[in-house]
């Protein structure tokens, strides 16, 4: 799961940065309203967490010319203008939630991740595949109840994969939503944590679709196919 | 916004139109009695001249008859054919007086008697250049006389006598009495048709700047937003001026407004990392961060509130349309909502309007829809409706209720939510059912919010707002 922050206050975005990084997003940063624009109009992220007052360019129109443009990822407005005329505006040109400042930031966690399921058509915070359970607000993952440790882009693997459960995921689309842009990026790497995973979850429903990508499916489905 | 009352001045009496008709009044008393006056005097000068041609004439009739005798004595000829110089004591007198010093007799007309008229120095009152002295006399009557005398020597003698015709100017005095009265009353008359026309006129002068104040007033009790229409020459430049006042003070409130919101919004940015810092890093200094932290944002709310009162207080004559506001609101909610899929229908006639601010009326209904959000079930409905004018004070109202199909509330505990609601200090952002706000907010305006049973089983608000007919 890969996330943009578009925050001009130095420490508030840091704040955010880390407070993501550690729940295991994939965190890109912007500080003006025309980088994040940019941003947001040419990498694809799972969200946004956009600041309303920007510096250069508002956070209202970031929104509303990615929305111009067909940019669909889930935004999250973050804003110290908390009047109901604010938040239909925002809601207006787009937005898909909305939280004032101050505010505490397990809400905002809360928040984008309700986001990110709900674009993927889920409506539980548990994804559920055979014995396979991710509980995306615990970021835990267990087989059959047994909890599985796995490291944070194990995680984000398994979690951008179980969110488009039964869909073919490509390498470069799994690229694209897994590593920052400040990341060296090496498609290769992909087919080893895809090993590293199947070994650590222990059941079959991690699935190599050749020329393709990667896949997430029903054990019994699997088989049949 | 202190209320002040119209100054009362140093005292009652100063008033405009109170100096204005005094001033005429006084002005016109003067002019009306120095009229009568002179009026009087000229009518009184022409009376005199009258009596006094009259006197002439007789004078000139004895002349023609009176003749000198052998002895040297007046003689008359032939009586004066005017009948009042016989009836005795009849204030009409003649007399022919020979020279002092020589022993001849005298001639009177018979209305004297045996009395003589005997004009002293201080009786003169004047002598003409024509040899005719004027005297103001009495008879024995003490019938004021008017009387002329001139000195003539007779044909046939040498001895000058002293020819004296007086008459009755008490005759006179009724009808210069009658003159007096009848000029005294057309000018009282006419002194009180001056004053009512000063006074018609002052009124219909200074009813502009009653119109003027009347404006004034509307705009500030919140009526209108300036003074508008023309205004006479004279105070159109004061309007102007007053518009201007105006104007600039409303900007003023309104940077000074914009300024401490935009404070009270900069401080939240800060609060938030303060906040975020405390929790990564748990301890008592945290624990002090987190607490005075909450102070603030609790201060950055209150005075941002008390901001958006100033600027209610200072907007004026605003009009909004409901419609397109519950329709943004309740799109906004159920986006919000969407993980629970609740459904807000609104049913709004289009270009039913609320007589007051939009933000007023956003965060009215925004904090009922959003108190429906949490306890609805599935469905909410946004009924509005216009109720019927009110003939007591003419003023038209709407009501906007909102409904949800949640556990509702038992009608106790109502009242307790409305109560709670009353002071602003007990709810904190975030806490409670939020309806303090909306409550204060509809008091501003003169409406009300009830709570009731909704017909979807839930509870529903019922909001009263004034409207435009």
């Amino acid at each position: 799961m890969r996330l943009l922050v578009v925050e001009d206050d130095p420490d508030l975005n840091r704040q955010l940065v880390t407070a993501f990084t550690e729940a295991g997003y994939a965190v890109d940063k912007a500080s003006d309203g025309e980088e994040g624009h940019f941003l947001g109009d040419t990498e694809p992220y799972d969200a946004v967490v956009l600041d309303l007052g920007l510096p250069v360019l508002d956070g209202v129109s970031v929104l509303e010319k990615w929305r111009r443009a067909g940019r669909k990822m889930p935004v999250l407005i973050l804003t110290a203008r908390d009047r109901w005329s604010d938040k239909v505006a925002g809601f207006d040109a787009g937005a898909d939630d909305y939280v004032a400042k101050p505010f505490h930031m397990e809400e905002v966690l809360a928040r984008i991740r309700a986001l990110v399921r709900r674009s993927a058509g889920h409506a539980s915070s548990e994804i559920a595949c055979g014995p396979l359970l991710l509980d995306t607000a615990g970021a835990r993952v267990t087989v059959d109840g047994r909890a599985i440790k796995l490291t944070s882009l194990e995680f984000r693997l398994l979690s951008y994969l179980m969110h488009h459960k039964g869909k073919v995921v490509s390498r470069t689309e799994l690229v694209e939503h897994l590593y920052d842009q400040d990341f060296d990026r090496d498609s290769n790497t992909i087919e080893v944590f895809v090993g590293r995973l199947r070994k650590k979850l222990g059941v079959d429903v991690l699935h190599t679709v050749r020329g393709m990508g990667y896949c997430v499916t029903e054990p019994e489905e699997a088989g049949k196919g | 916004m202190p209320v002040t009352t119209a100054p009362q001045g140093q005292g009652r009496f100063n008033a405009l139109w109170i100096r204005l008709v005094g001033l005429a009044a006084v002005i016109s008393v003067i002019l009306l009695v120095s009229a009568g006056i002179l009026l009087n005097q000229l009518f009184q000068a022409a009376l005199e001249r009258n009596f006094e041609a009259r006197l002439r004439a007789v004078l000139d009739g004895l002349l023609a008859t009176v003749e000198v005798a052998e002895d040297g004595s007046p003689i008359i000829q032939t009586e004066l054919a005017d009948t009042r110089f016989t009836l005795p004591l009849s204030g009409w007198y003649w007399q022919v007086t020979p020279p002092p010093g020589r022993n001849l007799s005298d001639l009177a007309s018979a209305s004297l008697l045996e009395q003589r008229l005997r004009p002293k120095l201080e009786d003169l009152a004047e002598r003409g250049e024509d040899g005719i002295a004027r005297f103001y006399l009495r008879d024995a009557n003490g019938a004021h006389l008017r009387a002329i005398e001139q000195g003539f020597k007779l044909f046939g003698g040498n001895d000058e006598f002293s020819f004296l015709v007086a008459g009755n100017f008490d005759e006179l005095k009724a009808e210069a009495d009658a003159f007096r009265r009848t000029l005294f009353i057309i000018l009282g008359l006419l002194g009180l048709g001056l004053v009512f026309a000063i006074l018609v006129q002052v009124r219909i002068g200074l009813r502009p700047l009653r119109t003027l104040r009347q404006r004034l007033t509307a705009i500030r009790e919140g009526k209108a937003e300036r003074l508008e229409g023309r205004f006479p020459n004279e105070i159109q430049p004061v309007a102007d001026e007053l518009n201007l006042l105006i104007q600039s003070n409303s900007e003023i409130v309104e940077r000074a407004r914009t300024q401490v919101g935009n404070l009270a919004h900069a401080l939240k940015t800060p609060l938030s990392v303060l906040g975020n810092e405390a929790q990564l890093n748990p301890g008592p200094l945290a624990d002090k961060v987190i607490e005075q932290s909450r102070t603030m944002r609790d201060q950055v709310s209150l005075y941002l509130d008390r901001a958006r009162r100033a600027a209610r207080a200072q907007t004026l004559g605003a009009v909004t349309e409901v419609e397109p506001v519950l329709a943004g609101l309740a799109r906004t909610l159920m986006r919000i909502h969407q993980d629970r899929g609740i459904a807000i229908a609104v049913d709004c006639r289009a270009g039913l309007k609320f007589r007051g601010e939009k933000q007023d009326l956003e965060e009215m209904a925004g904090n009922l829809l959003d108190n429906a959000c949490k306890w609805a079930s599935k469905n909410i409905v946004v009924e509005v409706a216009q109720l019927k004018t009110d003939p007591a004070d003419g003023r038209a109202w709407l009501e906007i209720a909102v409904g949800d199909d949640g556990p509702g509330l038992p009608e106790d505990k109502r009242a307790e939510a409305m109560k709670r609601g009353r002071r602003l200090d007990e709810t904190k952002p975030g806490s409670g059912l939020g309806l303090s706000i909306v409550t204060e907010t509809a008091q501003m305006y003169g409406g009300t919010l009830r709570l009731g049973a909704a017909k979807l089983g839930g509870l529903a608000a019922i909001l009263k707002l004034p409207a435009v007919a």
